[in-house]
């Protein structure tokens, strides 16, 4: 579904991305682990077309949207909810919902998909006329995946999930996910510092270190597997 | 008393007109943060638009309003595709204000010699049938072109306050103005919200054009003046606080026309000026906004 090769990015003249190559399949839960500053977020923006990469490609179905403005690719089918989440501060949690239903397609389908989002995170529906600035950091993150939902995505990124919330909020987050997952069939791209929990979510793992691809494969595999326990998730002998 | 309640009248429809001249000024700011030097001469040009069409067809200069802003409206869009977009590659709000500064400058160049050539240097104004006639409001009296002034300005402070917050533009208007980048990845096409309220702002201009040329005067070189007020009002309503620019225009008027009671009528503008440095020495996020917002 997402098919990503030998991408690189640069941040100015700084080269972030060093021949990426991915793929997402239909309806999975794929996961990016790696240390800070490996080019996760630059790969998640290159996709979403914040970043252009310079070179490689990526096509989504059976169109190239590496050279498509941001909205388009929204309009394509890909939303993602940035790190640090990005919420519009000033404006109520509803008006929030309704400029992420701003595409076309989802234009039409407001209503219910704004219902649909209120099912999943009840506690948005008692906030919706508050501020987005008055949220908890947890309410804030429902929101942000809230208002990505809103364009109907077929593949949700999400950077960060779990950063400056509490265990229990990511808890709750993280089972949101996995159930929009199974049920609404949205195929998920996680970047998460939680690499256990991510990968105890996720079908497949990729591995990044300083822009590079370095490892790739099944998230219980990688799960069991001695570098990425001993980098990644403080177990070393 | 009497003395006092006409200098309030005098206040609020000088202050309704400088808060008029800022709403566009005030949503460039907001939306795309680009300072726009050339808001002064698109004030100008609107106010020579209904010069012309009052002098060659007789046209009532408020009922000239739609079509200047219709006219106006294209040349904002012209303007931006011209002079704006090429900036937008700056996404830092500081590199924007700067680069628009400079750019903006030049364009006020062009437009204010074009101005001149097209209508010459001379003072204009629109000598309308009802020009010296007055209304009487609690014992005050008001000119009827100020008081008219008046009406237009809030009218179009509230339609676009409805613009923005009722209406899907608006809020892709207001989410582009809190965050561009979030905007575009909740699917919003900044570019083309950022060219709408580009042509918004100078049809915004080319109003308070109209209302000056008919209740004042204007030349080629007038536009800058008109800029200095439209920037000591942003500054107290707060960038990016389009709902205070009317108020704060008011809060400019009054004080500068109260001030008459006190001094000379010729520190008025100083006046503004302070009222601008004072500001932004010890409230530069505006009057009105609250802590936390």
């Amino acid at each position: 579904m997402l098919e990503i090769s030998n991408l690189s990015s640069f941040h100015g003249d700084m080269q972030a991305l060093w021949d990426v190559s991915m793929t997402v399949e239909d309806g999975r839960i794929v996961t990016l682990v790696g240390s800070n500053g490996a080019g996760k977020s630059t790969l998640m923006q290159s996709i979403t077309g914040l970043v252009k990469p310079k070179v490689g490609s990526i096509s989504f179905g059976d169109i190239r949207i590496d050279k498509l403005p941001t909205h388009r690719i929204v309009d394509a089918g890909i939303c993602l909810v940035p790190e640090g989440r990005r919420l519009f501060p000033r404006m109520t949690v509803l008006e929030n919902l309704e400029v992420g239903a701003s595409v076309k397609a989802a234009r039409k389908a407001r209503e219910q998909t704004i219902d649909w989002v209120y099912e999943i995170f009840p506690i948005l529906k008692t906030r919706s006329k508050q501020k987005a600035g008055a949220l908890s950091g947890g309410e804030q993150q429902m929101l942000a995946i809230g208002r990505a939902l809103m364009s109907k995505p077929k593949l949700l990124l999400i950077d960060e999930m779990s950063l400056g919330l509490s265990p229990l909020a990511a808890q709750t987050i993280s089972q949101v996910i996995k159930r929009l997952n199974e049920s609404a069939r949205v195929a998920i791209l996680l970047v998460e510092q939680d690499v256990q929990l991510a990968l105890t979510m996720a079908d497949r793992g990729y591995v990044m270190e300083n822009g590079r691809i370095v490892g790739q494969g099944e998230a219980k595999k990688l799960l069991c597997s001695r570098e990425i326990t001993e980098a990644y998730l403080g177990m070393a002998e | 008393m009497n003395m006092l309640l006409q200098t309030v009248l005098v206040g609020v429809t000088i202050g309704a007109l400088y808060g008029l001249v800022a709403l566009g000024f005030g949503l460039i700011m907001g939306v795309m943060k680009f300072v726009n030097i050339a808001h002064g001469s698109f004030i100008i040009i609107g106010g020579y638009v209904a010069y012309w069409l009052f002098t060659l067809w007789n046209v009532d200069p408020y009922l000239s309003i739609p079509v200047v802003m219709c006219c106006m409206f294209v040349m904002g869009v012209v303007f931006f595709r011209l002079a704006l977009s090429p900036l937008l590659k700056y996404p830092q709000a500081e590199m924007r204000m700067d680069k628009s500064l400079l750019v903006t400058f030049g364009v006020t160049w062009v437009l204010d010699n074009a101005v001149t050539m097209i209508w010459t240097p001379d003072t204009r104004s629109i000598m309308t049938s009802y020009a010296g006639s007055t209304l009487s409001i609690l014992g005050g009296k008001i000119g009827l072109t100020g008081f008219l002034g008046l009406v237009v300005a809030v009218l179009m402070a509230a339609l676009l306050h409805l613009l923005l917050s009722r209406t899907y533009f608006g809020k892709h208007v207001r989410a582009a103005t809190e965050d561009s980048g979030a905007a575009a990845l909740s699917g919003v096409n900044v570019r083309r919200t950022y060219l709408v309220s580009c042509g918004i702002a100078a049809a915004l201009a080319g109003v308070s054009g109209v209302v000056i040329v008919s209740s004042y005067s204007i030349a080629p070189s007038s536009g800058l003046n008109w800029l200095l007020t439209a920037m000591v009002v942003i500054v107290l309503a707060g960038e990016g606080n389009m709902v205070w620019i009317l108020p704060a225009g008011l809060i400019l008027g009054l004080l500068q026309s109260l001030s008459t009671l006190f001094v000379s009528s010729a520190y008025q503008q100083p006046i503004a000026l302070v009222v601008f440095i004072l500001v932004l020495m010890f409230k530069p996020t505006g009057l009105f906004e609250r802590e936390g917002t």
